[in-house]
């Protein structure tokens, strides 16, 4: 009976206007989001091993002295671009795409010499994006597809699902059938799930296969997974709408009045709410003012200045071995620097991230959040990803200078007080024993981050079909 | 009669649900944002007035001439209509160089902020937003049954047979339907000016006060075409619910697609022309030239006496040598800062070399970078701006980006108005180049050397910038004002041809 059910409700959808409307406004998109992602892949790859290639040719040159590496660090860490970017842009207009290891520099005595410290890591700290003057807008990836357009359709098919067979009376036929009313529901649920998938599954598909042609992706066993996990997510994030039409056109009388909240919860939730959300919440938690982490940043190199009291005196150094006094608190004092100020750094961008994070779990009351942010971290894009990139970024940098100690504690030439010149060995370094850092997408770290999102998917979709299914079993009709 | 059927409607949509809800809703979002957005300007006010206060102090710390050259950086106020349209006053760079070495452009600005970059993730929700997607969807609401289910229930019919002409009853209803739609939407403007009058930092001028009425004006125009664009659905089907359904495939087509499509297939369809890399090795030419010449004085030294070359100048205090170069912006230039504080009476005779040679360089540099600035606005225009004109002028087909782009202008926050800042900018540079040329200062002891004593720096031309007045404003948003009108006019002859060839 109930496939009965579901196919009679499954020939009228098929049959209509808005059937039209959904196969043709979502095979439109996703041909436009495959075209214009294209060669994306293929130049932004193309770009990163540039970069990635510079950064180690600059790397190579400075092998020649471990002072060099000492000073200079590892230079620019870049962010591997996911191959999967057609599916969640993620913001990268907003996220920067490296870490920098760098030197530092001062200018003591009014200007007069210049002072070397040793390297530390910093963070890309304002928008990477200052002068773009395009229109503001909402990129055609997945991600909105699934959350904008997949979410207005299924309203487009529930709003009248009971509301307009109470109006014309046909469910009081259908009730008095030997159905239950549970089997009507499930059934209409069915129906309306499979309708809005068939387009929207062609449509992704054809987006894969344009894309798979061209060859501007290659899709691995881990691909094809992550893409069958988003398209499950976009199943059960059209389900969560379905189950809210349902809901609502069993609680109301006439169906414009059931498409009328729809359409405004929609906009509301689905549209407003995440960004009005986010801007709330990311003022509960403030982070450092410039003129507080610039003055935190100084902070050592202040304090060594007050000392003296008149400015700051550099000790005499010398290259004898075992190091003299001075020699050692002097490199003493450059690593703590570097220490202190490369913390500070981390903490700023730690409060940053902790701002976001605040942020993005206070807008996930709305399932659109959910969704984008699951697809996000399947797809390898967005906020999750560059935090993952972070945290390598933070351990390649202990590696990176757990090798300088190591390499400078192997030359006996050396007075072993690393910092400033004559403290650090000056040998050559093979190039190929130093640590490279390289961006990995961890995978079992993508599923972990998109569990979140998908438990509360999962809790919206039940809720609202528990509602649903009990507001319909005591409709009266 | 007219009087009778205004009341009619006018009840029939006022004490509907979906007008209750669309009101509860608008008002609500307009209050949670209002206070939002009012908070991030006073957080984006107070940043600029520190770096104002930061920049001012960094301009004292300079000791000679030249120094201070790198160190003049202007900000750009915040704009308090950006709570209306936020457009592109909160994301661009705010802060920009003053140097005689490069004409400023918008692609030399900064960020005076340290904010979190990462807070550009949650896009701001503003007031025009709101209303282009909340009020519009309304209208549409009211307008979907208008016609169609009056038919649907006879009543059309029955209408008719009074004496009452089809015109009539067309208007009493449009009419009728916009006081519903202009309540909640001043009820809105009202609110939100109530919580800028108790926040302190928002001062709003005469002239705001006018920009905000052009806000108001526009806000109603916009509406009236959604509602239009619903009666004619209304009129064309038999049915309610067919109608409503084609009203919200038109709307969120309108609204929420089409002008995100266009914007995403520019970006990524738009190939940066060649035109960047000719303009650069142009550019690279004119200071390669600037370089030849420079040399070139160098060996020829003019000064008679002892022809000791420019080096020896070395060893006698700090110099400072900035080439920045960027192939994306086309920022090239090369700039130096001096301060000899070694001098002494062996080395004072050198004092009159480098006067020589700043007053010919530093000529020789603004030349280079008068040249260098032509070049570069006109590569930088074609490139970004026609990109950004083109993405524009495609969204203009949806009447919500038209309505957008208006009040954009209104407000004071569209690319215009930031461009009226940078010009603002490069007239500074040209009154402080003036300033130098007047006072001899290029060719002045004090352009390098510190030994004569503090400059007094409050003697330098000062920055200031008027946002432009609401004329301007009016002026970038007639076009799109005048296109709404024209579809609104358009919109209600056709269904007024329509409705009065149909039958009943």
């Amino acid at each position: 009976m109930i496939w009965h059910l579901t196919k009679r409700e499954l020939y009228d959808h098929l049959n209509s206007l808005r059937f039209a409307f959904t196969t043709v406004l979502l095979i439109t998109l996703m041909i436009i989001n495959a075209v214009a992602y294209l060669d994306a892949h293929k130049t932004r790859s193309q770009a990163y091993q540039q970069k990635v290639s510079a950064s180690l040719d600059k790397m190579r040159s400075n092998a020649d002295d471990l002072y060099n590496l000492v000073i200079e660090g590892p230079g620019n860490l870049y962010k591997k671009p996911s191959s999967l970017s057609f599916c969640a842009s993620g913001g990268e207009a907003f996220i920067p795409e490296s870490a920098q290891g760098g030197r530092a520099t001062w200018s003591i005595g009014g200007g007069r010499s210049s002072l070397t410290g040793v390297w530390r890591m910093s963070y890309p700290q304002s928008n990477p994006n200052l002068w773009d003057i395009m229109p503001d807008a909402t990129d055609t990836d997945w991600g909105n597809i699934i959350s904008i357009v997949l979410s207005l359709v299924a309203i487009l098919f529930t709003f009248d699902a009971i509301s307009s067979e109470k109006e014309h009376g046909t469910l009081r036929l259908t009730l008095s059938n030997s159905i239950s009313r549970g089997t009507l529901l499930v059934s209409k649920f069915f129906a309306a799930l499979i309708t809005i998938s068939v387009p929207f599954l062609i449509a992704a598909l054809l987006n894969l296969f344009l894309l798979y042609t061209s060859g501007s992706i290659s899709l691995g066993a881990s691909e094809w997974g992550r893409l069958g996990v988003i398209v499950f997510i976009a199943f059960l994030y059209l389900s969560i709408f379905l189950a809210l039409g349902l809901l609502i056109s069993s609680r109301v009388n006439h169906s414009s009045t059931s498409l009328t909240i729809l359409l405004l919860l929609w906009t509301v939730w689905i549209i407003l709410i995440p960004s009005t959300l986010g801007s709330l919440a990311s003022g509960l938690q403030p982070t450092l003012t410039r003129e507080e982490f610039d003055a935190r940043r100084m902070d050592p190199f202040e304090k060594l200045l007050s000392e003296d009291g008149t400015g700051l005196n550099i000790p005499f150094l010398s290259r004898e071995i075992p190091a003299t006094k001075d020699t050692l608190s002097w490199a003493e004092y450059l690593t703590e620097e570097a220490t202190v100020n490369e913390e500070v750094n981390e903490e700023h961008v730690n409060a940053q991230i902790a701002q976001i994070q605040l942020a993005r779990s206070i807008t996930r009351v709305s399932p659109a959040s959910s969704v984008r942010y699951g697809i996000e971290s399947l797809a390898g894009t967005g906020f999750t990803r560059h935090v993952q990139f972070l945290e390598q970024v933070h351990r390649y940098a202990d590696e990176f200078r757990a090798f300088l100690i190591e390499t400078d504690l192997a030359d006996p030439e050396s007075p072993h007080a690393i910092g400033p010149r004559e403290g650090t060995s000056q040998k050559p370094v093979h190039f190929a024993s130093i640590p490279k850092f390289e961006d990995r997408i961890s995978f079992s770290g993508t599923y972990t981050a998109a569990t979140t999102d998908i438990l509360l998917l999962l809790l919206f979709f039940g809720v609202l079909f528990a509602s649903a299914f009990l507001s319909f079993l005591r409709v009266d009709v | 009669m007219f009087l009778t059927l205004i009341r009619r409607e006018l009840l029939a949509n006022l004490m509907t649900f979906r007008f209750v809800v669309a009101m509860v809703v608008t008002l609500s979002l307009v209050v949670a944002n209002t206070v939002v957005l009012i908070a991030d300007y006073e957080r984006r006010l107070a940043n600029y007035n520190t770096a104002v206060q930061r920049h001012a102090q960094k301009v004292s710390e300079a000791e000679t001439y030249s120094e201070v050259e790198g160190n003049i950086l202007v900000d750009r106020p915040p704009n308090p209509l950006s709570i209306f349209n936020a457009g592109l006053d909160r994301r661009l760079g705010n802060s920009i160089h003053v140097r005689h070495t490069l004409v400023p452009t918008l692609w030399d600005t900064k960020s005076h902020s340290a904010d979190n970059p990462f807070l550009n993730l949650f896009s701001s929700v503003d007031l025009v937003l709101i209303f282009q997607v909340i009020l519009s969807l309304l209208a549409l609401l009211f307008a979907h049954d208008a016609i169609a289910g009056e038919r649907e229930a006879g009543t059309l019919r029955l209408t008719m047979t009074n004496p009452v002409s089809r015109p009539i009853i067309l208007l009493a209803k449009y009419i009728s339907a916009m006081m519903c739609l202009i309540l909640p939407l001043v009820m809105s403007v009202l609110l939100a000016l109530i919580l800028f009058s108790l926040s302190e930092s928002i001062l709003l001028g005469a002239d705001d006060w006018l920009r905000i009425g052009g806000i108001l004006l526009i806000s109603i125009i916009y509406l009236s075409v959604f509602y239009l664009i619903g009666l004619l659905i209304s009129t064309l089907t038999r049915r309610t619910a067919t109608a409503l359904m084609v009203s919200m495939v038109i709307w969120s087509t309108l609204v929420l697609i089409y002008p995100s499509l266009i914007v995403f297939a520019v970006n990524r369809v738009w190939q940066t022309p060649t035109q960047l890399e000719s303009a650069y090795g142009e550019i690279e030419q004119i200071w390669e030239a600037f370089e030849r010449e420079r040399m070139d004085f160098l060996e020829n030294d003019p000064v008679e006496g002892d022809n000791t070359g420019y080096d020896i100048l070395k060893g006698l205090g700090s110099r400072g040598v900035f080439e920045p170069s960027d192939s994306t912006t086309l920022k090239y230039f090369k700039a130096e800062s001096r301060n000899l504080r070694g001098i002494n009476d062996d080395s004072e005779s050198l004092v009159l070399h480098a006067k020589a040679y700043y007053q010919f360089a530093e000529s020789l540099r603004i030349r280079a970078a008068e040249r260098t600035g032509q070049v570069r606005q006109k590569a930088l225009e074609q490139v970004y701006v026609r990109k950004a004109n083109l993405a524009k002028n495609l969204m203009r087909l949806s009447p919500a980006t038209m309505y957008d782009f208006a009040t954009e202008s209104w407000a004071g926050t569209d690319f215009h108005s930031i461009e009226d800042f940078i010009s603002s900018v490069q007239q500074y540079r040209q009154m402080i180049i003036n300033y130098f040329h007047d006072e001899g200062i290029f060719s002045s002891r004090q352009w390098f050397a510190s030994d004569q004593g503090k400059i007094d720096w409050n003697d330098l031309p000062q920055f200031s910038y008027q946002r432009a007045e609401a004329s301007t404003g009016i002026k970038h948003a007639s076009g799109d004002m005048a296109c709404l009108l024209l579809i609104n006019c358009v919109l209600f002859m056709t269904t007024f041809l329509i409705f009065v060839r149909q039958e009943v």
